[in-house]
């Protein structure tokens, strides 16, 4: 099962019926088919332009108005929200502070995904068992793993268990996510991440690594390829559509952090002022915090789906270039 | 996976596996926290001294939780079961069709639905949802079982899936199916189907883990009809203050149902997963 | 931290409880006939309602934290006759559920927000005026709780009950260092610095280190207002402001009496009544917690004045009993508004007093508060009289945000304060207008 999808594209592509026939023939395909493939469709497609595209053209549309506390708005104000936004300081640093999260986390989560995928595919006895290990965080809750992160390992105060241990060992206690001057905030987030999402990109992993035929790596170590050479030479190359798909994911992930900000730092309709993604941001400004402006709501969430369109597109054109150089 | 091991690989296998136990105990670190402060006393939880395993385990939260009829657990935990279960099947279904369509229309309106299906995934549905939670109202759907599934269930995430684990499916078996004169339909439940059981347990289980977890929906939509168990356990946390035990006993009790599910279903998602793959 | 409206209200809110008076109702004669005139007034409300008295009327509250709230709430509800009344609880975050459903076809009629409705539920017309059967009986009404939820003249919420926060203090901690309760802040940081042992923290004010509850103290304390009368600019941004952040910064950064982290927060009255700390900032609410564990080892004090021109301040706030402009029912939820948190002042009272420790909002039932006879309830009472401030209701989110930002680079970045506030006079300026449309 490991033929790219490139190969497919290809046998498809040939196969349907031809130049001469009429567009309609061509658009109904052999026998009807594709008829019957939009047919099959089309309870996705009205289900996804009702209730995800008429709220995303409904908020586009409440960015361009004053829109506090309603959503029938009446004053048009053209771009005021996106300029108001822009030179927020808070808007501003959230994004910048994300962006650069987002170049961190993304390669992190992934060499950390990769290195437990490696680990488990190096052994035999216990495979399944761990596996299942570091994939079942992958159930829980981001509110219940937050709760653990903040209550009880991260705990400022002196029952904290990272602070008992900091104890043990002549340190004193921290307080973990104080904010401020102190930055240890930034490991207790990235700590509860991976931990929550590791696993489930490993699974991805693993499996695009046992897609690799055999055959590759025998060829492989008979030019002397072993170790780290393999992995650079042999795995990572042959590993590349699950590579681009899994970096995919965890951008838009990274540039969406929210539910785990808000659950590690949010108090009942309030928020700190620092470790601020974005959307959390928003967030507070369009509903969860002591105002509802939702055409400010509006322009944001255009501003960051635009910002990961363009990450995306960058990311894409830096992966296909890195294999365009490796060709030649 | 079957991989040539050097001679190295295997002396270094031992460390490999000092490594994984290592990391194994750090992974489920959170799991013994939730079921130790679930058990133990208030003034166990804030201890000046770590008990890694309480002088004292107190068992009557859980118990208390539970007799509680003001909490109504029992029902939420019905109503997250329901509700879980109908978003899930209604997502597969939809989805597996879906994919499944979208993988075979390679024309310019395949294409277009795809984007269309992509870019909803790069859109961030914090702030979207609030046009949404005002159309369900619109249809009249507050506080019931259609408006905490009907408006979500719609994945676009779960249909990207299926569509890129149906482009690598082997077409020979479809048009085998063709020749003997079975229209798409009848192809796909009785060929495409079967074969991609895989994939159909690992899209259920995420979608499952998802729809038990979701918080902010069902705050919006559920009031005191259909409260789910992710609600009802936000109580504990509320700015009068926090109550520890009861907190973690919560957890506890949210978290069995889906862990059980999904240790379940997990061989599913990994043979899902590796059959077909992400492209 | 952010230091809206809603953030005092979290908190008050969250906790609401209890209150404080201890009812005999012996002067509600008295009331019947005082609230005469309005009964006048809107006898066309009654009217109505009881035409159509099998109308149902929906009222939500959020979930109050004292055992008892919701049985009482429901009880008065039942003992409306004009209308049938069903009463929501509503566990979670309140605020954010109801602004989600004032938005959509299905709402409830009556409902309480946080000081008497937010600018963007007024302004987007969300509320219904209760001017007419509120106006004869204003002078009732704690002046301070009045004069903030009044906008434009207008009013759109009845005063429930109102929420205070305050400084605790441990006599025997302080006693033991040879301290006398702060009076200001010098003291104060003088006070938590000494009595701090390795056990006890000298001065807690939420794991934030104090900046999330304490930030806009700061103004009030240093004798400023957060706008000016007309609401066009910001008038607090003196030396004077500047030298109280710069005295907090210090205290942050050099003393060691301020406790940053505790077991609970700021809001949970548990860290000093367990004896994690020897003063703590908190709320009313929790000085039954706090008497329970503490007996009578402990006093009450407002928020001390910063730097010479400064003065004493504690922050309050009031949830106010709101009506849906858009009801179907408007009239006759008003009448039912009008019934309970205007007429029956038995059901005011235990409401205040049975549950937690609250203050009534009407100043007459203050001295019926059991809870607030003596003691720390009683100067709860007389610190919102005499120093009570809340924010102003133009001190919107976003104002409460930037000023976080600013004060949060001032304390805990060492920002000198008037770089970290440079820009803020006409970020202020610029939202006002923005608000005034």
């Amino acid at each position: 099962m490991s033929q790219g999808s490139a190969t497919v594209r290809g046998t498809s592509a040939s196969s349907p019926a031809g130049r001469t026939p009429s567009l309609w023939r061509r658009m109904r395909g052999p026998q009807g088919r594709n008829l019957w493939y939009a047919a099959f469709a089309a309870p996705f497609i009205i289900g996804l332009l009702v209730f995800v595209y008429i709220p995303i053209g409904w908020s586009t549309y409440l960015s361009f108005f004053e829109a506090r506390a309603t959503i029938r708005p009446t004053k048009f104000v053209g771009l005021d929200n996106y300029t108001y936004l822009l030179s927020d300081p808070i808007f501003r640093s959230s994004l910048v502070t994300f962006m650069i999260f987002a170049l961190f986390i993304v390669p992190v989560t992934y060499v950390c995904s990769l290195g437990l995928a490696l680990l488990l595919n190096g052994v035999r006895w216990g495979q399944a068992f761990f596996r299942s290990v570091f994939f079942i965080p992958t159930a829980v809750s981001y509110v219940v793993a937050a709760m653990v992160w903040r209550l009880s390992f991260f705990n400022g105060a002196r029952f904290g268990l990272a602070n008992s241990m900091l104890r043990q060992f002549g340190g004193e206690n921290k307080a973990w996510l104080l904010g401020g001057d102190n930055y240890w905030y930034w490991f207790v987030v990235i700590s509860l991440r991976l931990w929550l999402q590791v696993g489930f990109y490993m699974i991805l992993i693993i499996a695009g690594l046992n897609r690799i035929p055999f055959e590759t790596y025998e060829a492989a170590a008979i030019d002397g390829a072993t170790g780290w050479k393999r992995l650079l030479y042999v795995t990572l190359p042959q590993l590349r559509t699950t590579t681009v798909a899994v970096l995919m994911l965890l951008l838009i992930g990274a540039f969406q952090a929210f539910d785990e900000f808000l659950n590690l730092f949010g108090g009942i309709g309030t928020y700190p002022n620092f470790a601020r993604p974005p959307l959390v941001h928003l967030y507070l400004i369009s509903l969860g915090g002591s105002q509802q402006d939702l055409g400010l709501g509006g322009a944001g969430t255009i501003i960051v789906t635009g910002l990961i369109v363009l990450f995306g597109l960058a990311q894409t054109w830096l992966v296909n270039r890195s294999e365009r150089k490796e060709r030649r | 996976m079957s991989m040539v091991q050097s001679k190295r690989d295997r002396g270094l296998i031992g460390l490999r596996y000092v490594v994984l136990v290592v990391l194994a105990v750090f992974f489920l670190l959170p799991f013994y926290v939730i079921v130790r402060n679930a058990f133990s006393d208030n003034s166990t939880i804030v201890a000046a001294r770590w008990q890694w395993i309480p002088e004292k385990f107190d068992f009557s939260v859980l118990q208390r939780l539970f007799a509680d009829e003001q909490l109504g657990i029992l029902k939420a935990l019905g109503n997250s079961a329901v509700v879980s279960v109908l978003q899930t099947s209604l997502t597969v279904f939809v989805a597996l069709l879906a994919g499944y369509a979208l993988s075979r229309l390679d024309n310019v309106v395949g294409k277009i639905l795809t984007s269309l299906t992509l870019f909803t995934l790069m859109v961030p549905a914090a702030v979207t949802f609030l046009p949404t939670f005002v159309m369900t109202a619109q249809f009249g759907w507050i506080d019931s079982i259609r408006g905490l599934v009907i408006p979500v269930m719609f994945s676009a995430f779960a249909t990207y899936l299926f569509r890129q684990t149906f482009l690598n499916f082997p077409r020979e078996l479809e048009e085998a199916a063709a020749i003997d004169g079975a229209n798409p339909w009848t192809t796909f439940w009785r060929v495409v189907v079967p074969n991609s059981m895989g994939i159909i347990g690992a899209v259920g289980t995420i979608t499952f883990i998802g729809s038990w977890n979701a918080f902010l929906w069902p705050l919006l939509i559920s009031r005191s009809q259909t409260p789910t168990i992710q609600i009802v356990l936000s109580q504990f946390m509320t700015s009068q203050g926090v109550k520890y035990p009861e907190l973690f006993a919560g957890a506890l009790v949210a978290i069995v149902p889906v862990v059980l599910v999904f240790l379940f279903l997990q061989r599913f998602l990994v043979q899902g997963v590796e059959t077909s793959g992400i492209k | 931290m952010n230091l809206s409206r809603r953030h005092l209200f979290a908190a008050a809110g969250g906790i609401a409880a209890a209150a404080t008076v201890s009812a005999c109702g012996d002067n509600s004669g008295g009331v019947g006939t005082t609230t005469s005139p309005t009964a006048a007034t809107s006898g066309s409300a009654t009217g109505a309602s009881s035409q159509a008295s099998n109308v149902t009327l929906q009222q939500w509250y959020h979930e109050y934290g004292e055992a008892g709230v919701k049985e009482a709430v429901e009880k008065y509800a039942a003992e409306y006759t004009d209308a049938k009344v069903t009463v929501t609880w509503n566990p979670g975050d309140y605020g954010k559920k109801l602004s989600a459903a004032l938005l959509t076809n299905d709402f409830p009629d009556v409902f309480e927000v946080e000081q008497g409705g937010s600018l963007d539920m007024i302004q987007a017309g969300q509320l219904a005026e209760l001017n007419d059967i509120f106006d004869p009986v204003k002078d009732q009404f704690n002046p301070a709780v009045v004069k903030r939820f009044t906008y434009d003249g207008k009013i759109y919420g009845i005063p429930q009950v109102v929420d205070m926060q305050l400084l605790y203090y441990r006599k025997s901690a302080l006693e033991k260092a040879g301290k006398q309760p702060p009076k200001t802040f010098a003291e104060l940081v003088d006070v938590a610095n000494a009595v701090a042992t390795g056990d006890m923290g000298g001065f807690f004010a939420g794991n934030d280190g104090g900046l999330g509850v304490l930030g806009t103290m700061f103004i009030w304390a240093s004798g400023h207002e957060q706008l000016d009368e007309g609401r066009t600019k910001g008038a607090f941004l003196t030396p004077e402001f500047y030298d109280a952040v710069k005295a907090y910064a210090d205290f942050y950064k050099n003393g060691k009496g301020l406790l940053k982290s505790a077991s609970k927060e700021w809001y949970d009255g548990t860290p000093f009544a367990d004896g994690e700390t020897a003063m703590q900032w908190g709320g009313l609410w929790s000085v039954t917690d706090i008497k329970a564990k503490l007996g009578d080892d402990f006093g009450v004090l407002p928020f001390p004045a910063m730097g010479a021109k400064g003065r004493p301040a504690v922050p309050f706030g009031a949830f106010g009993a709101c009506v849906a402009a858009k009801g179907k029912n408007v009239e006759a939820a008003k009448a039912f508004v009008k019934w309970l948190w205007i007429d029956q002042e038995e059901k005011q009272i235990d409401f205040a007093d049975s549950y937690g420790t609250h203050i009534p909002s009407k100043t007459a039932l203050v001295p019926k508060a059991t809870k607030l006879a003596d003691g720390a309830g009683a100067d709860a009472a007389k610190f919102v009289a005499e120093s009570g401030f809340t924010n102003d209701i133009m001190w919107s989110g976003a104002l409460g945000e930037a000023y976080g930002a600013a004060l949060s680079n001032a304390i805990t970045k060492g920002v000198d304060p008037a770089e970290a506030f440079k820009g803020f006079a006409d970020k202020v300026a610029a939202e006002l207008k923005r608000l005034k449309g």
